[in-house]
């Protein structure tokens, strides 16, 4: 009975366990509406449709066009023309605090000059990995959250800075291909 | 039942074991602390901060495959190590950091095994500081401090990294471009 009762404890944790670090991309997107006051627009389209042809990671490379998130894996919260005024040091120190558990940070830079911070999380996902990029601004910011294939994350670990770029472009830009 | 000599001889030695384990651990950790930087972000420009722990590091490792050329690359380029972390300010005017701030970073690379291998002072550039932690004769971490007039660098290598090394992760994995000479020029260089 003693069994049977721990193993429906430990079964009910692994669940919310899991559900938890599933909701982190959401976690993150409500984080940013309570921190700055404001409210994201989703992109149910583009986001099911599998978003577009990415040529931005070549186009950095001078490259050819290839895809950097895999198929279908793209989930996407953009917040347009909103006022993003508050304490970046608070929000950074939140924003770690809430993901440290499950995600590792990779870099995060912040320019006083362009008003803009961009934080780039990375998790295993079996064998490939979730990576999440929030881009703050002026006036808009975006939360991107992808899987990569390990080609990519060496790409990724290679040009962090500019892989993260690439990444929020190829799930916010459309191409014309 | 416990004699009261049997306690009191084997507390002293467990305590001392506690403490030797504890100093060998602090000698063998290459790993500098950065937090005191921290407050600096609101004054600079622009910051960055890198952080590929262990955790990443193994990932890398596990999964980059050897067949596949940018991954081998990038596999034999974190191989040994075990640890990138990068902090970096830049300022719009002077003197926006302390003596004391840099010397958060200087005392934890006075410890013990760390030996300072360069020290470059250029009026344009800056001041540049590499140190070496050194496990015996095997090398456990490395540090670079990079103090200008309105920059300041701190990058830690962890695990086993020389200065060739550090020269092959420069402008990678989050490793400003330092330009850091690691060989004496060759006499065709000079002229």
């Amino acid at each position: 009975m003693k069994k049977i009762f721990c193993a429906i404890v430990l079964v009910c944790l692994s669940t919310s366990v899991v559900h938890a670090k599933d909701d982190d991309f959401k976690s993150v997107v409500r984080m940013i509406e309570q921190f700055y006051s404001v409210k994201h627009q989703g992109i149910p389209f583009l986001a099911k449709a599998g978003m577009k042809v990415a040529t931005t990671a070549a186009r950095i490379k001078g490259g050819q066009a290839k895809r950097i998130a895999e198929a279908g894996s793209i989930k996407l919260a953009v917040f347009e023309d909103q006022e993003f005024d508050g304490d970046f040091m608070k929000f950074r120190s939140s924003l770690n605090g809430a993901l440290n558990a499950t995600w590792t940070p990779l870099i995060q830079t912040l320019s006083a000059k362009s008003a803009e911070q961009t934080y780039i999380f990375l998790r295993s996902a079996g064998e490939k990995f979730n990576v999440l990029v929030i881009t703050i601004a002026d006036r808009d910011a975006t939360v991107v959250q992808v899987t990569l294939s390990p080609k990519n994350l060496a790409a990724l670990m290679r040009d962090p800075e500019g892989a993260g770029k690439a990444i929020t472009e190829e799930a916010t830009i459309i191409d014309q291909e | 039942m416990k004699s009261l000599f049997q306690i009191n001889i084997r507390t002293p030695l467990m305590v001392l074991l506690i403490l030797t384990t504890a100093l060998v651990a602090q000698a063998q950790d290459s790993r500098i602390q950065m937090g005191s930087l921290d407050h600096l972000a609101a004054k600079a420009s622009q910051t960055v901060d890198v952080n590929i722990d262990e955790r990443l590091m193994r990932l890398a490792t596990k999964f980059l495959s050897d067949k596949d050329a940018d991954e081998k690359e990038v596999k034999q380029l974190v191989a040994g190590l075990k640890g990138i972390y990068v902090k970096s300010f830049e300022f719009d005017v002077d003197g926006q950091y302390t003596a004391a701030d840099i010397d958060s970073i200087r005392t934890q690379l006075r410890g013990p095994g760390w030996t300072r291998l360069l020290n470059v002072t250029s009026r344009k550039e800056g001041n540049f500081e590499v140190y070496l932690l050194l496990n015996g004769e095997q090398a456990g971490g490395l540090a670079v401090l990079h103090t200008g007039n309105r920059e300041l660098t701190v990058v830690n290598l962890v695990g086993a990294v020389d200065l060739d090394k550090l020269a092959k992760l420069e402008g990678q994995l989050g490793v400003p471009e330092l330009e850091i000479e690691t060989k004496p020029k060759a006499k065709n260089d000079e002229k």
